[in-house]
């Protein structure tokens, strides 16, 4: 598969199949798509990674929990809440990905899009090997007990988790707006 | 090319050659790179090219470089759109970098302070609901990568949940 190909034929998957995903790789993925980023400083951002039933079990706790004890929450009947949560306990792995905040805006946006273009990487060279991802920001999760659960620093920021595992069927694509319909070429300064 | 098999510095390089970028080429890139993930299929991105054909009219804001891709992104006004948005155009930059590097056209993806300064950007006729998420410095560099350059050991910051 050409890189070109690979970018338009990669896809978000939101089903995968039972089939394990070994930690091994997925360090090998990041290394490698590490050293397709330009350099930035060493602790700009890192991940935590759930990749046992245990730990996935905790992680899908910790996104649920404002949820689960909100008064819509306890509303939703236990069942269905254990449906919603073995949608994502069933993914086999999952990367969670945090970001330096640094001193000042430019550092934040920098650590940010480094840790951003590194995951893109990432879900492309898993895509080679087989592996789908979802890249999950989702704002119901994003609260107070998950941010501690999955021990975000007071210097650090969300960014994403990969959900990740192998995938029977991939989605068809979705049609895109071509570049030239988002195109300007500056002329130079009028005067 | 595979990505596995694509190699060498990422970095830009510190000095562009003369040769022109041409705008078809990077249209091209740009139709592949646009197929980022993105949340509701939003494509937060619109893009402004500027090569010095009509005088250096990044002077004084960027390095030298024969092109300029500037590339926006949308601000919704709701946070999580807006950070879905930024992390979309951030993936297409990703793209845009490894395509690029696969045809040796140099990139150096830049981001500086005037580009959060709208009395700035709006002379590059940047709207009042974007901003610039990146300024790309496109050209030729000098010196291929010979594929004998040592890489920095990677650093990477994994801890078990």
């Amino acid at each position: 598969m050409s890189l070109a190909e690979l970018i338009r034929e990669r896809r978000s998957i939101r089903k995968c199949n039972s089939t394990p995903v070994d930690q091994e790789l997925v360090v090998e993925l990041l290394r490698k798509a590490i050293r397709l980023q330009p350099l930035v400083e060493a602790g700009s951002w890192r991940v935590v990674y759930a990749g046992t039933p245990e730990s996935s079990r905790r992680l899908v706790d910790y996104m649920m929990q404002q949820m689960s004890q909100s008064k819509l929450g306890k509303l939703i009947p236990g069942k269905l809440m254990e449906v919603f949560k073995k949608r994502f306990t069933d993914i086999p792995a999952h990367v969670i990905v945090m970001s330096n905040v640094g001193p000042d805006r430019l550092t934040n946006d920098r650590n940010y899009a480094a840790a951003c273009g590194v995951m893109q990487s990432f879900q492309l060279l898993g895509w080679e090997r087989g592996l789908g991802m979802l890249w999950d920001t989702e704002s119901m999760i994003q609260h107070k007990g998950f941010f501690n659960g999955i021990g975000l620093r007071e210097d650090e920021r969300f960014v994403g988790i990969l959900h990740i595992g192998y995938y029977d069927k991939a989605p068809r694509s979705r049609k895109r707006t071509p570049a030239e319909q988002k195109w300007t070429v500056l002329r130079g300064q009028s005067t | 090319m595979k990505l596995s098999d694509l190699e060498g510095d990422m970095d830009g390089p510190s000095e562009f050659l003369e040769q022109p970028v041409s705008q078809d080429l990077i249209l091209e890139l740009l139709n592949h790179a646009i197929w980022a993930p993105n949340d509701g299929l939003r494509e937060p991105w619109r893009f402004i090219f500027a090569d010095n054909r009509y005088g250096d009219i990044m002077q004084g804001l960027q390095e030298q470089a024969p092109a300029y891709l500037l590339i926006l992104v949308k601000e919704e006004a709701d946070q999580y759109k807006r950070e879905e948005d930024f992390a979309a155009v951030c993936c297409l930059i990703q793209n845009f970098r490894l395509l690029a590097h696969e045809q040796s056209l140099c990139v150096r993806c830049t981001l500086h302070e005037w580009m959060y300064d709208p009395s700035r950007t709006e002379m590059f006729g940047v709207l009042s609901n974007e901003r610039i998420a990146t300024v790309l410095e496109l050209g030729y560099g000098a010196n291929q990568w010979k594929g004998n350059t040592k890489l920095p050991e990677t650093q990477l910051h994994f801890e078990l949940l």
